[in-house]
């Protein structure tokens, strides 16, 4: 006798579907190990992090020689490469997530409204996203910041709103092509309103693809701000984040590769935990190809 | 369009061209570290204009020997002072520009006005006649003579760093063709490129063994250095301790840079000598040494190199004594100093190598001695910002850190502008000071050595102006295949003329 | 059409309008720039010198006005660092880069439309899983570590391409690669994602269902509709090619523009500054209008 699916508790199904995708749950785990540290790890460390020891710098890695705080070596002046990366970490996830969510939502916003509005304020929005795009987000960045203090706050604004015009016109596409299916097209004829056509069609429709851009653009994100530091204009020392530590590790590439290593490698890793992620998402979001995940959940059942 | 076409038929053709052959011939690459935007003559004076125009397209009345042997004539071959104001110049015969004409006084009173124009903005006019107002007289072809106002006793060697080109060189724009009575002929700019020089046949002078050097531009200095390693190019003048691995091709040398931090005397805490002087026991020099910073670093007393005339042997390198720093901070506090304002470092981003790590050593050895303080690293422009005059009213307690370049052997470019109440640097307002410098700059010979030396001793001793850190050194990464030894000069200037092959 | 280029070239040139006023004055509020062109120690006269002939005392808004009246002349004036035109100075960099953005898009395209759709074919695959995986490894890591890495390794160690520079074919490769491998992991997951969202649409089920089975007419089907946001997102890369360009340029010593640029502003030099933003920005709306006009092109519902 077949047995009838209940609906179940979402955190449940969540629970369930992540399970289905081994990938995506390695990178769930090791997110939720990043935020963990992120917010605890300073706490502890911050002392290791900043105080310099100029008898034991630049200690390989991978030994417990030093104690276990220098297990990952340490830096040009002594300090820790452990301890920094973690107080590092808070400051690059607070920027990258920061500027993403934001411009995200703007864009997504902004992209919805110049998809579904008349002509002449969808034109103006998609004007006010070329003059951002028609100048180059790193120069436009290096120019806000000579100007401004390269500070945390005024990093993650232009940081933000150089990205905006991505969600906006990615949207805005998407507007375009969904409203001229036939759901979309039934709906209009049933009399639905167009707030409703907006948040219920397509939305749904549109997320999928801008949670896929989202995740690559906080590895973008994190990446521009290591680039501003390698130009010597993103965050300031003695300030870190994983971006400055890889750019200050850089000239020390052939005698400790550590350096920039591990920072590089947090920013690998994270970005790579946010895009099995977001592929795993993807298939969630999707009605029409949830049903990947949930056979994966009865075979393995 | 030259450069489009250029370009695509770079790429299109490129099964003609192949990997530069770098062996017998008698061809140098130098690697520079910044794009020689501007190749004027009169702005030789800014490092990579000097590296490829200085004494190799363009050279001066005389030249500072940098083995210590003072002074030495160029295109001068003698000179003598006439009375107070007055120096007569004799020049060499038979000296012939690039372009053919001869050289005679006359291109040396061009040369010197063309400087001084208020149609161009030359570094040479703002670095040497600040402040001076210059009359010359051409008494015949190959005599000049050259009054100032005010007088100025070492004109000769503020003409060393002041290049001559002929008469009717274009005095109203940056020209792009310089032309010399250098051993080299400037003949080709490809600009953002490179730039090559080759030798000149009708030189006065002995025939260099170089025949033609090419000028390439690379920011990153791992590239420069790698470029040396895969034969790409020569010579790598300046470049980073760190890239700095293989003592069979990297030489250091003296770059006659001063580093320092400079403390704002008129700001409480720092307006109190004992806190001034906590600051300086506070710093472990040693630790920097063979770390952080090259191995050969001096650690120094003042901010000038002990060649220049007047350097005080007698001021000693602070002793390292963070005991002694904390016991003059609360002797400071009981007497009501507020010791506990924070002190802001103040670093430029760059400034040299490994210049973060430097100041984040020195916020945390002065937070060790027990002071409240914090550090910014600031871009070049903003620093200049705190560096230079006009000061905030409400800055707080700063210390500025700075590296000052005085390769001259007189400190009168240095006591000005670092330490008279007018200078456009100086933190320090001390009456004393001023009359000193002023008489010393109008002294000469003994007495003007005497006075330097006192005023040295005031700033490092009595006041305490500043923290004094390392004379630095600089890398130079030479090829295998040629005979060049980097010395202070190459800072400011690279003589191919010095070069030999092996 | 017609119409719509010319309403197009008339809101650019809005665009581009408020964008040289906004750069006009955020690079006046940066500071002054005589300390920059200076030597340290230049007396008060040669600093007072040099902004007479500038015009840097000048107020703000006579400043402005100048720099209208001349542009309109279409005379970007003198570069403060160079002293000759500053149209000439950028035009002679702005086609390294274009050469240098050109051919390495047309490879990131060509590459990830490829392998991005042949991945999506088999969402999950070991095909698919590995491409994105490494795709991503490369997109991971900042430029300028893998273009010192890539030296350190091609040039030095294998001897097998030259440092930097530029003259042969040989040394355009290395800042190629550098520059190919961020868009081309960023558009390979939209093609991917784009067109797992198509092949399990109800047309592409239609027409698998009314019997067209051979592999190709679905594929050019489907690639044909999922090329929409693609497109979008190529667009957006080519322009953001210049944020690579200035890193990859900086460590070749490449005399493009993204070096220019970023030399221009930290050495203020306003007036280069400007004229290089007039000739990427006008570079930037040719290729939104090219991009416009492929979507119209691609779906012929989409009218403007």
């Amino acid at each position: 006798m077949p047995e009838i699916a209940e609906p179940r508790p979402l955190l449940v199904q969540i629970y369930r579907m992540l399970m289905a995708d081994k990938f995506a749950l390695c990178g769930v785990i090791f997110l939720i190990i990043l935020a963990v540290s992120a917010i605890f790890g300073p706490i502890f460390l911050e002392d290791a992090a900043t105080r310099p020891n100029l008898r034991g710098r630049n200690a390989p890695p991978l030994s417990m020689e030093n104690g276990w705080v220098n297990f990952l070596g340490t830096d040009s002046v002594g300090r820790s490469m452990l301890a920094r990366i973690l107080v590092a970490s808070r400051n690059t996830l607070q920027i990258s997530f920061i500027s993403v969510f934001v411009a995200l939502s703007i864009g997504c916003a902004l992209g919805l409204i110049a998809g579904y509005s008349t002509p002449r304020t969808s034109n103006l929005i998609l004007r006010g996203a070329d003059i951002i795009m028609s100048f180059p987000s790193l120069l436009l960045a290096v120019i806000v910041l000579y100007m401004l203090e390269p500070s945390i706050f005024n990093l993650v604004l232009v940081l933000a709103i150089t990205r905006v015009p991505v969600y906006l016109r990615t949207t805005r596409a998407e507007v375009l092509e969904v409203r001229e299916r036939m759901f979309v097209q039934a709906a209009v004829v049933m009399g639905a309103s167009k707030r409703r056509i907006i948040l219920r069609h397509i939305l749904p429709m549109v997320i999928p693809t801008l949670i896929t851009i989202a995740t690559l653009d906080f590895a973008f994100v994190m990446l521009a701000e290591s680039s501003l530091s390698f130009l010597g204009i993103g965050i300031q020392p003695p300030d870190i984040t994983w971006g400055l530590m890889v750019a200050q590790g850089r000239p020390y590439l052939v005698q400790a590769w550590w350096l920039a290593f591990w920072p590089g490698l947090a920013i690998i890793l994270t970005t790579m935990s946010l895009n099995l992620l977001s592929i795993w998402m993807r298939t969630a979001l999707d009605p029409v190809q949830r049903w990947r995940l949930e056979i994966g959940r009865k075979t393995n059942d | 369009m030259r450069n489009l076409n250029s370009c695509l038929i770079g790429a299109a053709l490129v099964t003609m061209t192949a990997m530069p052959v770098m062996a017998q011939d008698r061809n140098v690459t130098i690697v520079l570290g910044e794009e020689v935007d501007v190749v004027d003559p009169c702005m030789s004076s800014r490092s990579n204009v000097g590296r490829v125009i200085l004494h190799n397209v363009s050279e001066t009345l005389t030249e500072l020997g940098d083995q210590g042997d003072g002074l030495m004539p160029r295109l001068a071959t003698a000179w003598e002072p006439v009375d107070e104001d007055t120096w007569r110049f004799t020049l060499r015969p038979d000296v012939q520009f690039s372009d053919g004409t001869a050289f005679d006084a006359e291109d040396v009173i061009y040369s010197i006005e063309r400087t001084n124009s208020d149609q161009i903005v030359c570094d040479n006019s703002a670095k040497y006649f600040g402040g001076l107002e210059v009359s010359m007289e051409a008494i015949d072809d190959l005599t000049v003579e050259i009054t100032t106002s005010p007088a100025q006793p070492i004109l000769p060697l503020l003409l060393s760093g002041v290049t001559v080109v002929p008469t009717g060189t274009d005095a109203s724009a940056f020209i792009t063709e310089p032309v010399g009575t250098g051993p080299y002929i400037f003949s080709e700019w490809n600009i953002g490129q490179n730039i090559i020089l080759t030798r000149n046949d009708n030189y006065w002078g002995e025939t260099p063994e170089v025949e033609s050097a090419t000028y390439v531009f690379r920011s990153d200095a791992a590239v420069a250095a790698a470029m040396v390693e895969t034969g790409e190019a020569d010579i790598v003048p300046s470049m980073s301790v760190l890239d700095a691995t293989n003592p069979a091709t990297d030489f250091s040398y003296p770059n006659s840079e001063t580093f320092f931090l400079r403390i704002d005397t008129d700001v409480a805490p720092l307006n109190d000598r004992r806190v001034r002087e906590a600051l300086n026991l506070a710093i472990d020099r040693e630790a920097f040494q063979g770390t952080i910073l090259a191995e050969g670093v001096i650690p120094a007393t003042q901010i000038v190199p002990p060649s220049t005339l007047g350097w005080n042997p007698d001021l000693q390198v602070w002793p390292y004594d963070p005991e002694r720093a904390r016991a003059l901070l609360e002797e400071a506090r009981a007497d009501g100093v507020d010791v506990d304002t924070e002190i802001n470092l103040i670093g430029r981003s760059n400034n040299f190598p490994n210049v973060t790590e430097v100041m984040e050593v020195m916020l945390a050895m002065i937070q060790d001695a027990g002071f409240n303080a914090s550090l910014r690293m600031y871009d070049v422009s903003e620093w200049e910002d705190f560096y230079s005059k006009p000061f905030a009213g409400d800055r707080g307690p700063q210390l500025v850190a700075a590296q000052h370049d005085n390769a001259k052997g007189d400190p009168v470019f240095t006591m000005f502008f670092k330490y008279h109440s007018e200078g456009l640097q100086g933190a320090v307002w001390d009456d004393r000071l001023d009359s000193l410098i002023d008489q010393a700059t109008a002294a000469t010979g003994d007495e003007r050595e005497a006075l330097w030396r006192e005023a040295f001793r005031v700033v490092g001793e009595e006041i305490i102006t500043d923290i004094p850190m390392f004379h630095m050194v600089g890398f130079a990464r030479v090829s295998a295949r040629i005979n060049f030894q980097p010395t202070i000069a190459t800072n400011s200037e690279l003589q191919l003329a010095q070069i030999t092959f092996n | 059409m017609k119409a719509f280029i010319g309403k197009r070239a008339i809101s650019s040139v809005i665009s581009l309008v408020g964008l040289i006023i906004m750069v006009f004055f955020l690079s006046r509020l940066t500071g002054d720039p005589t300390a920059l062109y200076l030597p340290l120690d230049a007396s008060i006269e040669s600093r007072e010198l040099f902004r007479e002939l500038h015009g840097l005392n000048d107020s703000i808004w006579l400043q402005f006005w100048n720099y209208v009246q001349d542009i309109a002349r279409l005379d970007f004036g003198d570069s403060i660092r160079r002293s000759r035109p500053a149209l000439e100075v950028v035009l002679e960099a702005f086609p390294w880069t274009l050469l240098l953005a050109f051919i390495t898009m047309i490879l990131v395209t060509f590459f990830a439309v490829l392998i991005g759709s042949l991945a999506a074919f088999r969402a999950g695959g070991v095909f698919d899983r590995f491409t994105s995986t490494f795709s991503l490894i490369g997109s991971s890591a900042p430029d300028f570590w893998v273009a010192i890495v890539a030296i350190v390794i091609f040039a030095v160690q294998l001897r097998w391409l030259p440092t930097s520079g530029t003259g042969t074919i040989w040394h355009w490769i290395l800042p190629i690669t550098v520059l190919f491998i961020r868009p081309f992991g960023l558009i390979l997951q939209v093609v991917r994602g784009s067109m797992i969202s198509v092949l399990s649409s109800a047309y592409i089920k239609t027409a698998r269902a009314k019997g067209v089975k051979t592999r190709p007419i679905i594929f050019v089907h489907a690639l044909r509709n999922a090329m929409l946001p693609v497109i979008t997102v190529i667009g957006d890369q080519a322009a953001a090619m210049l944020n690579g360009a200035v890193v990859v340029e900086t460590i070749f010593g490449f005399p493009g523009i993204g070096k220019l640029m970023i030399d221009s502003i930290l050495q203020r030099d306003f007036t280069v500054i400007l004229a290089a933003i007039m000739v990427t920005a006008l570079a930037i709306f040719i290729m939104n209008l090219l991009i416009d006009l492929a979507y119209t092109l691609l779906d012929p519902r989409i009218r403007y």
